[in-house]
């Protein structure tokens, strides 16, 4: 069946168009990664508007190029000039421009490139195997599993997303309220339209989005007069040729570093809000942690540079997962892609590989070449992307706010999705200003109707809520929420309070009862296992006293996360 | 201003705004949709859940802003300070605002034309060449979307009311 869909995927793919669509996309994403303040999404977001006329898999093949060209562009100014073009590349600067400094930008860049290879291929063929398994629990859920999963995600991203926990919820929250204006999804009642005709028909969730994140972003760019007026990177453009054999051969040499970065880039992609610009800089401090000179980090030691490029790329398959498998968006660029999706009425669900097999295998295909189309297009074109980080943001912004007024305006051929975009930048800039995440609020607009619908579902079936902690997923999700909304706390106090020495076990013993309710051996007895575990580690640490010396507190982690958005 | 006057005063404009959306929420529910199924999910309930869940949050930020105030942040000088800092992007919106507000009589290629070069010119400076630059940047990049949305998308984008070509 997967190999069927697999010949398939490569019959729809394997055309001189998509080629060409996904060549475009790479290089679109390399422009935008090696701009220092571009980030990917906004450039997946400029790419969306032509993907309208598209069919539903060009749009996204070209889209996905995009993605994968602009989290290795990055690289390529982080290494040269020590400014990251994009938050996912922070950490290959701390390797990078040491080793380019020495005299040896050819072998960084070629480490860079490699590993970013590297990584997004591991991750494509983890996306093949896991998102498949990974929808098929998707399809034991029932509506009250699948509305606390929706509560999960949006409770986890809120806590991960910025450094007050109350102010992400607040932004989840206004976000499921914005996408409850207009007619509701189950009988089509107008609510909350305010006298607005226009509004009657809800807001489009582009614009929204649009508004939100990449206007309200451009607008924080030019805040600082002097900042907007100078070059955003490099002054000049180094002649470097790319050292790819060598390179590629001390990678290979230290599989290890490759294979736990790429798997650190996947296992974040899979958290809502936990984005390449965290797995990069957790990646390189494992790296840093497993190495046996530790010292040689940040003098220009190749490990350094390997860890965060194979995590930052594989951090999209990890997003791509639970995208395709659950309809979650991972980060803001899969929620950029589900709406994409949307608009050629594609809905990624538990049922989406299974009813769209296609679409999805041509997902993990296109996914997979666009690695290939990256390392080819890289090597070419270096010294133009270094070129472009001459541009001045002040030119930059304009552009970029045109371009997205006619982009919307093209998604429904109405004056009104331009005006939804501008209210929403006036709200993402502000919310901005006061501190309150935007990624919740995105969150809750992708998934605002989908959990209402999921609730419409709950109560036609029944009315009684503890179906909602009698079924197994459902707890599952509730439990999990539950211990989310501690987690931001947990991180921030890490071995310095004594009760987040008993937060991981407990969470383990209390996850033994969804699992124990599971049917099937395996669940079960993972369950009991972790439970153990659990239990083990209490018992340990009341021996000890509870040191609070014990855990380990990673300031660059914290760091990362106001990167995030 | 300082952090726990702002985050105060904000957490009660949240407040209020909770208030007004309960109050909206009260008037979806009209007759012809009372007679709803049993069972079925009222169209006001989901809203009325989110609107619950955002009132506690609010009150307890609130209540966080007044009990444990935050750092005191420096002081941007009262209204010219905050005004210097946020001009920017003020400056953007209003250029913004302007381009839409025109858009419908001067279509998209004029006035994307003159928002873009506006634009750049408030944020990069009004010397001469700097506009000559603008002028060439907005024509290209500008002239460059809408020929490739209006002929090769062929998406029909608004044209302007006396010489509607384009």
């Amino acid at each position: 069946m997967i190999i069927e869909n697999v010949l398939a995927a490569i019959d729809v793919l394997l055309t001189v168009k998509i080629f060409f669509l996904m060549a475009i996309g790479v290089v679109a994403g390399l422009i935008a990664g090696a701009i220092p303040g571009f980030t990917i999404a906004m450039a997946v977001v400029l790419v969306l508007p032509f993907t309208f006329t598209m069919n539903a898999i060009e749009g996204i093949a070209t889209m996905i190029g995009v993605y994968v060209g602009g989290l290795s562009g990055g690289l390529m100014s982080g290494i040269l000039t020590g400014i990251p073009g994009t938050p996912s590349s922070v950490a290959t600067t701390f390797d990078g421009f040491p080793m380019a400094r020495k005299g040896q930008p050819g072998m960084a860049l070629g480490i860079g490139v490699w590993s970013s290879f590297f990584g997004g291929v591991i991750a494509a063929v983890c996306l093949m195997l896991i998102a498949p398994q990974l929808a098929k629990i998707g399809l034991e859920f029932k509506p009250w599993d699948y509305f606390a999963l929706m509560i999960f995600a949006l409770t986890v991203t809120a806590s991960l997303a910025g450094e007050d926990l109350v102010k992400g919820l607040i932004a989840g929250l206004v976000g499921l309220l914005v996408a409850t204006m207009g007619e509701d999804v189950v009988v089509g009642v107008p609510r909350f339209t305010f006298g607005i005709d226009a509004v009657q028909q809800g807001f489009a969730f582009l614009p929204v989005l649009v508004g939100l994140f990449a206007f309200s972003r451009l607008l924080s760019d030019v805040q600082d007069r002097e900042k907007a007026r100078k070059n955003l990177g490099a002054q000049s453009a180094e002649s470097v040729k790319i050292e790819h054999m060598k390179a590629a051969r001390e990678i290979l040499k230290r599989w290890g570093n490759l294979l736990r970065s790429s798997m650190v880039g996947v296992f974040t992609g899979v958290l809502p809000a936990a984005g390449s610009s965290i797995s990069n800089i957790l990646a390189y401090d494992q790296a840093k942690k497993y190495s046996k000179n530790p010292k040689e980090f940040g003098t220009g030691c190749i490990d350094g540079i390997i860890a965060p490029e194979a995590a930052n790329n594989a951090t999209a398959g990890g997003a791509l997962i639970v995208m395709m498998a659950l309809g979650i968006p991972g980060d803001i660029i899969t929620a950029v892609m589900i709406g994409a999706l949307l608009i050629h009425d594609v809905t990624p669900n538990p049922n989406f590989i299974a009813e769209e097999p296609v679409i999805a295998y041509s997902i993990f295909i296109a996914f997979f070449i666009s690695n290939f189309f990256m390392l080819a297009l890289q090597s070419v074109t270096l010294r133009g992307f270094v070129m472009v980080t001459k541009v001045r943001m002040y030119q930059l912004a304009p552009v970029i706010l045109f371009y997205c007024a006619l982009g919307m305006f093209a998604l429904n051929n109405v004056d009104f999705d331009m005006w939804a975009l501008f209210w929403f930048g006036v709200l993402g800039f502000v919310m901005r200003a006061l501190g309150f995440p935007i990624v919740p609020i995105i969150l809750g607009v992708v998934l605002g109707d989908i959990a209402e619908n999921a609730l419409a579902q709950v109560i036609a079936l029944s009315t009684d809520p503890t179906h909602f902690l009698i079924r197994p997923w459902s707890l599952f999700f509730i439990t999990l929420s539950v211990f989310s909304i501690f987690f931001s706390a947990w991180q921030h106090q890490r071995g310095t309070k004594v009760w987040t020495l008993w937060f991981i076990p407990v969470f383990c013993i209390i996850m033994t009862v969804p699992l124990l309710m599971m049917e099937g051996y395996v669940r079960p007895v993972f369950g009991v296992g972790l439970g153990l575990f659990g239990l083990y580690v209490l018992v340990k640490r009341y021996r000890a006293g509870w040191p609070l010396d014990e855990a380990e507190f990673i300031p660059e982690v914290q760091e990362a996360e106001h990167l995030n958005e | 201003m300082n952090r726990l006057n702002r985050d105060t005063i904000v957490a009660i404009a949240l407040l209020i705004l909770c208030g007004v959306f309960f109050q909206q929420s009260f008037g979806i529910l009209t007759d012809a949709f009372r007679s709803i199924a049993i069972g079925q999910m009222k169209p006001d309930l989901w809203p009325q859940i989110i609107l619950s869940a955002l009132t506690l949050m609010c009150f307890i930020y609130l209540v966080q802003s007044v009990v444990s105030p935050p750092p005191a942040r420096d002081k941007r000088g009262g209204l010219k300070g905050w005004l210097a800092h946020y001009l920017n992007p003020i400056l953007c919106y209003i250029t913004f605002l302007i381009f839409l507000l025109v858009m419908p009589y001067l279509g998209m290629l004029i006035s994307g034309f003159l928002f873009v070069f506006a634009l750049m010119s408030i944020l990069g400076g009004f010397e001469r060449r700097n506009l000559v630059v603008n002028a060439a940047v907005s024509v290209v990049f500008v002239g460059g979307m809408w020929l490739i949305f209006t002929y090769g998308l062929g998406v029909l984008l608004p044209r302007n009311e006396l010489y509607p070509y384009f």
